[in-house]
């Protein structure tokens, strides 16, 4: 068996390194890592919200601002307001005081730019960054651009945390429990529908997940690291003045997590130990080489990261773990299914034959055109109902009508006998409608399990604390055995660990049928499933639909295949230019003169 | 990386063997880049002509850019103290970057030279200032010498613009409390960015308050574009500048508007001019010799001068402080700090330095004169 | 506050709107042709003016040198890929625009005399010089990465940035400089003045908008960049190199820049590090056009501009404040009309 380190020792032995530091290392180097550490705290922040979900902030400094301000103005007051004087601020009580304020700050700041779409949120997080930078400066209150010192030191059970390597530890702490929870966060329900935010929010609004929720989230949680941050380098500095929270500190805090990786919590850590050495070094060593001017920092630094990125695109942290893996193989943690634990509760499907979906006259338009027009269709428990037609023909748009991914222009659509018209996806879904994409909608990067159990997420109920705190684990375990079933299910047992995007073309499109499935749904919309398949995949495929429908399932399915078609469905829409041309048995259909006249350019 | 720290080891090897009996070290943080560039520059350029050996003691410095930001100067004093085991500490330019350093100063017991404006920075002398001195006239010197020139001139209400930063923030501070004992009226303030492209709002504003005269506070070449828009304007009262102002680029950009402004600075401004009696001549042409044969006629400005100056605190006081311990101890930083305390009579390129346990500054009225600007020139006002 | 006073702001905020307004479009065309959201549009401009500067002060410009080093850097980079892909003949093309014409360039002001000039002389040696920063800039940066995700690219940007300013402290120094005006003559209407350099500015910049637009719908070229920011793919089909676009696509931001500069340097003082926030502003003004519109990023900056001026005036100490707070509104407004596309990240 080959010799392979669990990411546990690791862990273990870093923190060993990080105990013994201040034992081996010089004062000034402790210093350093002191810095590192506060920067690598809004660095995961940043990991958290822009690597992972997707959001580009350069206002991070101002959190830090925020956090450092509260603090400094709490701890440094003679004369409280009356109703606060009890407290008798001491450092911790004004940690507490400085997330709540710059937590309720990121959520009325995201309120407003969270709903900022593509590259307005850059630029809005520039704006409320640079606003609070000279609100720190033009408010009295704070000191004004000068600043104020005579900040208290933090103390711990009532030693005092004065020097650089009292605090260290401190510090240090700090950073690894935002490491462990944020890793822990990632790992969980919510973890899979953040990281489901870059560049699969249809998808995971299409599964139940609350978006605009889970961006509120990392954002807050990524603001209350930056104040964390600010809070302990506030203590350390013991003056506190704007300069430190300017936009400049927010573009190098993107700096650290881009260059380390933006993509990994670890990267954050390198990114910004990279930054805050090589910074001191090029004061060292450049002076030296260019004479006096100490002016050269900055345009080296500038070439350097240039260079870095030309190269390594996903930052520094996924080199490293390449070539470390050489040296000192790490094993890749792999999730244990447990089978024996309780299954998650499923829905009562409808008895055969009842009404589930009941869509009358929708109409969708985009400008002129007219994708959809006056369509009615009804799908019930236990049937599989194809829609096909040529291509343009507005099945894929007739989808996202019924799914509430789009809203149609007119006409209505019942669900369970509720109307469901206008309706997100999300409460669509809700009630027990699931789909697949016919663009597949998979996260790439993430593994076919990870990738499945999103479909589990409304099964699920557990938050974001518990999740960081790992109270989740058993509901974890029942999410996850769900999402084996599934998979093994649909015959991809063998690939539940790999990465998405890895696997064939064919077999994405049926892990998609298993993330649907996991949903537990009653109603189950397939777009296009036999695309890419072989023909063995084809009858595998076919015969689990005539299961679902034989347990109640309704299934409506959208399709090219003829052949697949004609044998499986119970009844057929066809589609042509937005309307439906021909409905029925599918023999029926075949034998329909309209239909004919679509597919062949008519009949002689 | 293994490669430099060795490296870096193997001079600091080298550094400890020749410095075992014969070097002081001195850490100099500057902010010569980001938004004080235009002040910390020639206080850099400075430090490479302050005194190489005093009292037969090498000394060396260590000079470190801060970028205006106090999170370096901070970084930059821990380093002096902990990795360098500098003797004194010089810097920073800026009065924030001062404040923010001298905890690190006191708790380290290293004496610190701040060239800032602020008194903050020394006042009051208590268990941490007792470690810090400076050598740049308190901003309260100056605006007394300003408010004097006002009063004396029959002016009875003022309009004020300055920076929105530390700079601007501590002249508005202390120029409204004096003016206020002077019976002297503020009628308008105003602030602007280093880097605005225009100010003309503010100074409708400053018009429109119909003051007698205008000050201006803002440093190096930012200070100019207030006045030229006061100028175009059509704005006819007095206008005056701070000493932020005093280099030749100030006069370059400011032109012909700038005919008339009054301003205090430093004697070494209007070195040449000053009476041969007055004893900050000699030592103030001693600096601009100094400076310009270094880097060109023209190029002085008032804040290396103030650089200088701590160079001249230091010739005053190592000797006595190497009378009490060898450099590199912490006997001998306590020492040359007594020393510092005591200088009396030193004669630096901005004033005559008379320390005490209660004054870090010294500078008495000596070190402010006011200047006119003439014909595109500093020219010495009575 | 009186209609004068109004007035008077109205004018100071349209002169600044104007060159916002045209940084505003430069952004605009170089994210829609690149996707490169260009952060160092506003070092070109203080490039430019400072340049000018120089050359006015009879200093040798030092931009100078950084074009000539910039130009090495691409005759190599260009010339090895050239060897290695077998066409040694290109590279006599490729040092004749990066090596030969620097070094020309440099001893032609070398040998002039350069305070001497004529005004007009000076500013189009202004333009020869800082122009071909441009293109050289996209080939260095952006071209080896050019497929990269925007938040890549848009880091690359911010690295440049921060080298451009370092060099720019490096070449003129702290301290700021303001170049003489095109023209000194004051026209007096009523209770206002307009300063003849302003009447230049907003000129110049409608010209400068209405040549743009010519470009774009006349000139071949205009129309190739237009393919590529509508179709990046197609546009390569029909034999547009996105390489030869991006190029051409810098060569315009770098000009737009660089002539910003040299227009309102007789106005403000220009630092070293003016750009930043300068370009900032255009960045708004073009964001509010959603990256896309050229004439609500031109209206966008007239609104900037404005905003700025009053502000200034009613509380000058937030002004920042306001300016970056009221334009949050609006891109909530502009983000909620804009369909909303996701993910092609």
């Amino acid at each position: 068996m080959k010799f392979e380190l669990s990411p546990k020792v690791l862990m273990i032995v870093l923190v060993v390194l990080l105990a013994l530091a201040p034992l081996v290392l010089k004062p000034y180097h402790i210093t350093v890592l002191n810095y590192i550490g506060l920067y690598s705290m809004v660095a995961i922040g940043l990991v958290l919200l822009t690597g992972v979900g997707g959001l580009t902030s350069f206002g991070q400094a101002a959190f830090v601002g925020l956090g450092a301000y509260t603090t400094a103005v709490l701890t440094t007051a003679s004369d409280l307001p009356g109703w606060l004087a009890w407290m008798g601020w001491s450092p911790w009580l004004s940690l507490v005081a400085g997330l709540i304020v710059t937590g309720t700050s990121a959520y009325l700041i995201g309120l407003v730019t969270l709903r900022l779409s593509g590259h307005f949120l850059p630029l809005g997080t520039i704006a409320w960054g640079i606003s609070l930078y000279f609100l720190f400066g033009t408010m009295g209150l704070l000191g004004g651009h000068t600043g104020f010192g005579g900040i208290p030191p933090i103390a711990v059970f009532g030693y005092e945390l004065r020097q650089g390597h009292q605090i260290f530890y401190l510090i240090w702490l700090f950073v690894l429990l935002a490491v462990i929870t944020t890793l822990n966060l990632l790992d969980s329900r919510e973890g899979r529908a953040i990281r489901a935010l870059k560049g699969g929010m249809i998808m995971a609004e299409a599964m139940g997940v609350n978006t605009a929720r889970s961006r509120m989230v990392i954002f807050v949680i990524a603001s209350l690291l930056a104040c964390a941050s600010g809070w302990l380098y506030v203590h350390m500095q013991r003056f506190v003045n704007p300069t430190p929270f300017g936009i400049h500190m927010g573009i190098e805090y993107l700096f650290m997590a881009v260059l380390g990786g933006a993509a990994h919590v670890w990267g954050a850590i390198i990114g910004a130990t990279v930054i805050t050495v090589l910074k001191q070094w090029l004061q060292d060593i450049l002076p030296a080489i260019f004479g006096q001017a100490g002016n050269f920092e900055v345009i080296f630094f500038g070439a350097l990261l240039v260079l870095i990125l030309h190269r390594a695109r996903g930052g520094l942290w996924p080199i490293l773990t390449s070539l470390t893996q050489r040296v000192v193989p790490v094993r890749a943690e792999q999730r244990q299914i447990d089978r024996n634990v309780e299954p998650l509760p499923s829905r009562e499907l409808p008895s055969k034959g009842e009404l589930l979906l009941d869509a009358r006259e929708v109409t969708r338009r985009f400008g002129g055109l007219i994708a959809c027009n006056r369509l009615s269709l009804e799908v019930r428990a236990g049937e599989i109902l194809a829609l096909i037609g040529p291509n343009g023909a507005g099945k894929s748009t007739m989808f996202n009508q019924v799914s509430g991914v789009d809203v149609p222009t007119s006409g209505k659509i019942t669900f369970l006998g509720k109307d469901v018209t206008g309706k997100t996806s999300r409460e669509i879904a809700r009630m027990g409608m699931s789909r697949t994409f016919q663009h597949v909608k998979l996260l790439p990067t993430m593994s076919v399990i990870e990738n499945v159990a999103i479909g589990a997420h409304l099964r699920g109920n557990r938050g974001v604390l518990s999740a960081a705190w790992r109270l989740d684990r058993q509901e974890e375990k029942r999410l996850l055995a769900e999402a084996a079933k599934q998979i093994e299910r649909v015959g991809l047992g063998d690939y539940m660990f790999v990465e998405a995007g890895s696997l064939a073309l064919g077999q994405q499109r049926i892990v998609e049928i298993a993330r649907a499935l996991t949903s537990d749904p009653c109603l189950l919309l397939l777009d296009e499933p036999a695309a890419g398949l072989r023909y063995k995949e084809k009858q595998a495929l076919a015969e689990l639909m005539r299961k679902l429908s034989a347990e109640g399932m309704g299934i409506l399915l959208v399709e090219h295949d003829m052949d697949f078609v004609m044998g499986l469905v119970d009844r057929v829409v066809v589609m042509e230019f937005g309307e439906k041309i021909s409905e029925g048995l599918p023999e029926e259909v075949q034998k329909d003169p309209a239909v004919l006249q679509a597919y062949l350019g008519g009949v002689e | 990386m293994k490669f430099n720290k060795a490296l870096l080891a193997a001079i600091g090897l080298a550094f400890s063997v020749g410095a075992a009996h014969a070097q002081i070290k001195v850490g100099v943080t500057v902010s010569a880049t980001g938004p004080a560039a235009s002040l910390g520059i020639p206080e850099r350029n400075t430090a490479d002509l302050m005194p190489k050996e005093i009292a037969g003691q090498a000394i060396q410095y260590i000079v470190l850019d801060d970028a205006s930001d106090t999170t370096s100067a901070v970084k930059n004093i821990r380093r002096f103290v902990d990795e360098d085991r500098v003797d004194v500490v010089l810097g920073s330019t800026t009065t924030p970057n001062s404040l923010a350093m001298i905890e690190v100063a006191a708790e380290s017991r290293t004496p610190m030279i701040s060239w800032a404006a602020s008194s903050r920075i020394v006042e009051p002398v208590d268990d941490v200032r007792r470690w810090v001195f400076k050598t740049p006239q308190n901003d309260q010197h100056m605006a007394t010498a300003i408010i004097e020139h006002m009063t004396n001139h029959g002016i009875k209400t003022v309009g004020f613009i300055g920076f929105a930063d530390a700079y601007g923030e501590g002249w508005l501070e202390h120029f409204r409390t004096l003016a206020g004992l002077r019976g002297l009226d503020v009628v308008s303030t105003q602030q602007y960015n280093r880097t605005d492209t225009s100010v003309t709002g503010q100074v409708l504003q400053l018009i429109s308050a119909n003051p007698d005269a205008i000050l201006i506070a803002g440093s190096g070449t930012p200070a100019a574009l207030p006045q030229r828009t006061l100028v175009e304007r059509r704005y006819a009262g007095k206008i005056y500048q701070t000493h932020g102002v005093a280099n030749n680029d100030f006069l370059r950009v400011c032109g012909r508007d700038c005919e008339g402004t009054f301003l205090p600075a430093g004697p070494v401004l209007v070195a040449d001019q000053l009476p041969d009696s007055n004893p900050v001549k000699a030592s103030a042409l001693t600096y601009i010799r100094a400076y310009e044969a270094a880097h060109g006629a023209g190029s002085v400005s008032t804040f290396g001068a103030h650089a200088w100056d701590s160079g001249v605190l230091l010739e005053a006081a190592v000797p006595e402080a190497l009378k009490v311990a060898q450099p590199g101890t912490a006997e001998f930083r306590a020492a040359l700090r007594d020393a510092l305390e005591n200088v009396s009579e030193a004669a630096g390129a901005h004033g005559i330095f008379n320390m005490s346990p209660t004054d870090h500054l010294g500078l008495d009225q000596r070190a402010r004169v006011m200047v006119q600007i003439q014909n595109g020139t500093w020219k010495l006002a009575d | 506050m009186d209609l004068q006073i109004a007035l008077i702001l109205g004018q100071d905020g349209i002169t600044n709107g104007a060159i916002y307004a045209l940084l505003a479009l430069a952004l605009v065309l170089v994210f829609a042709v690149t996707r490169v959201i260009f952060i160092p549009q506003g070092e070109f401009v203080a490039y430019g003016a400072l340049t000018l500067a120089m050359i006015e002060n009879g200093f040798f410009p030092a931009t100078m040198w950084l074009l000539l080093g910039a130009g090495v850097v691409v005759t190599l980079a260009d010339g090895v890929s050239a060897i290695r892909a077998g066409q040694s003949r290109k590279v006599v093309g490729i040092a004749g625009v990066n090596l030969i014409y620097p070094l020309l360039l440099l001893a032609l002001v070398w040998s002039l005399p350069l305070r001497d000039l004529p005004l007009a002389v000076q500013v189009l040696l202004t333009l020869l010089i800082v122009v071909p920063m441009g293109p050289m800039m996209y080939r260095l940066v952006y071209q080896p990465i050019a497929d990269a995700p925007v938040l890549v690219l848009l880091i690359m940007s911010i690295a440049a940035h921060v080298a451009m300013v370092g060099l720019g402290l490096v070449f003129f120094g702290p301290e700021g400089y303001r170049t003489s005006p095109f023209s000194n003559a004051r026209f007096e209407i009523g209770p206002m003045f307009v300063t003849g350099q302003t009447i230049w500015v907003i000129l110049s910049s409608l010209v400068f908008i209405v040549a743009l637009a010519l470009f774009f719908s006349k000139t071949i070229y205009g129309k190739a960049l237009r393919a590529t920011a509508i179709n990046p793919n197609g546009a390569r089909l029909m034999g547009i190199s996105p390489m030869l676009a991006g190029k051409l696509t810098f060569f315009l931001a770098a000009l737009i820049g660089a002539l910003s500069g040299v227009l309102i340097s007789p106005i403000t003082t220009i630092y070293y590090d003016t750009g930043f926030l300068i370009g900032l502003k255009g960045f708004v003004a073009a964001i509010i056009g959603g990256l896309s519109s050229y004439p609500i990023a031109a209206a966008g900056a007239l609104m900037v501009g404005l905003l700025e001026s009053f502000s200034s005036f009613w509380a000058s100490a937030y002004k920042e404040v306001i300016v970056f707070t009221l334009v949050i509104p609006v891109l909530v407004w502009r983000s909620l009309t804009t369909h909303h596309m996701e993910e092609e990240e």
